[in-house]
């Protein structure tokens, strides 16, 4: 089921949930309906119902309790609109993320149908669709019905100045961004972007979409640098608390 | 930080053993999630449930963008907690690898 109009209606749901937080979930979903730079809406809303699947998948399930996810055979069912390696990537990264590695990553972006780019917008509609999602499993919310896509043709837009650096794929950096992408790290103030930040950064909506719901979820990059400013009802200590135990049940070295 | 991963140990900050099981009942998928909201609530209003949620929200989000491209820890993080990682076994996690490489021994 899809919706024209998502309502993140929140008024009976027991919790005083911000509006900048229902804000920033319509916002979300206009995001996830439209084109990308390398995806269609519609497909970009496949790889939204993908992420869905994957949370009840019973061969996700079953790999990831393997002591290897490869002694497991079987293949995740077609999605029409995505290619096959999307589909495996999408569930993979949501129920078995702590086992990835870059040989996984390579043959990801070098499978039929997938690029480099692909996948990291592939990776940065999953993460923000899931963490909407995330948020509503915590307080016991249904899940708000996914957007009905809208036409239009992806940019094909690759920032000029991406290289490999850190991480798996190639990012943008500030000093070799052209102007145009500069806002995405306008709050960095002139430092090194976080590695988590300039990950997603071949895509650079990815990192606008980042730093908006970042912001709205937990604290903005400039609240982040404000250590003895109380910004929401919990403390600092406790929202870090919360942070490291999130991580570290993932098994997130990061 | 140790109690962050070792339950025994007082990490320090108010609520913690109830903020903690809370997280662990959402990131776990736990039977438990009702009742350790309610002790959230509880402990600390309806509001502090809220910033507990998206808090926990917006780091499953911030594991997966971080495993899923392989990233190093950023350099300054790197050197603060070289004391306490190997304290709290968290350079054994299989994704130790993308900033130590082959060091760090993969699980079978």
């Amino acid at each position: 089921m899809t919706t024209d109009t998502a309502q993140f209606d929140y008024s009976e749901a027991g919790f005083p949930i911000a509006e900048r937080i229902r804000e920033c979930h319509l916002r979300d979903w206009e995001r996830l309906r439209g084109p990308g730079a390398w995806w269609t809406g519609a497909e970009r809303v496949a790889i939204a119902r993908q992420t869905r699947l994957a949370e009840d998948c019973a061969l996700c399930r079953e790999r990831a309790a393997a002591l290897s996810p490869a002694a497991v055979a079987g293949e995740h069912e077609a999605d029409a609109l995505l290619p096959r390696a999307a589909v495996e990537a999408i569930h993979k990264l949501v129920t078995d993320k702590s086992r990835l590695s870059e040989a996984w990553y390579e043959g990801v972006v070098g499978a039929a149908g997938m690029s480099e780019e692909r996948y990291i917008e592939l990776l940065g509609v999953l993460v923000h669709v899931f963490a909407v999602d995330e948020l509503h499993r915590a307080l016991d919310l249904p899940l708000e019905p996914l957007p009905t896509p809208l036409g239009g043709t992806p940019s094909g837009y690759r920032p000029a100045g991406a290289a490999k650096d850190v991480s798996w794929p190639p990012i943008l950096l500030p000093e070799h961004a052209d102007p145009g992408d500069l806002d995405i790290y306008e709050e960095m103030r002139g430092r090194r972007p976080a590695n988590v930040v300039s990950a997603l950064s071949l895509v650079p909506d990815n990192v606008r979409w980042l730093n908006d719901q970042f912001a709205a979820h937990y604290l903005s990059w400039t609240e982040m640098g404000e250590i003895d400013k109380q910004h929401r009802r919990l403390t600092r200590p406790q929202l870090e608390l919360l942070a490291t135990r999130v991580s570290a049940l993932n098994e997130c070295f990061y | 930080m140790q109690g962050t991963t070792d339950d025994s140990v007082d990490v320090g900050v108010p609520f913690a053993d109830v903020l903690m099981a809370y997280a662990d009942a959402a990131v776990r998928r736990d039977g438990d999630l009702a009742e350790r909201r309610a002790a959230v609530e509880s402990a600390l209003g309806a509001e502090a449930v809220v910033d507990a949620a998206a808090t926990v929200a917006n780091y499953q989000r911030m594991v997966r963008i971080a495993d899923g491209c392989g990233i190093p820890l950023d350099e300054v993080t790197e050197q603060a907690s070289a004391e306490w990682r190997e304290s709290l076994g968290v350079n054994e996690y299989y994704s130790a690898l993308n900033t130590y490489g082959e060091e760090v021994a993969a699980p079978a």
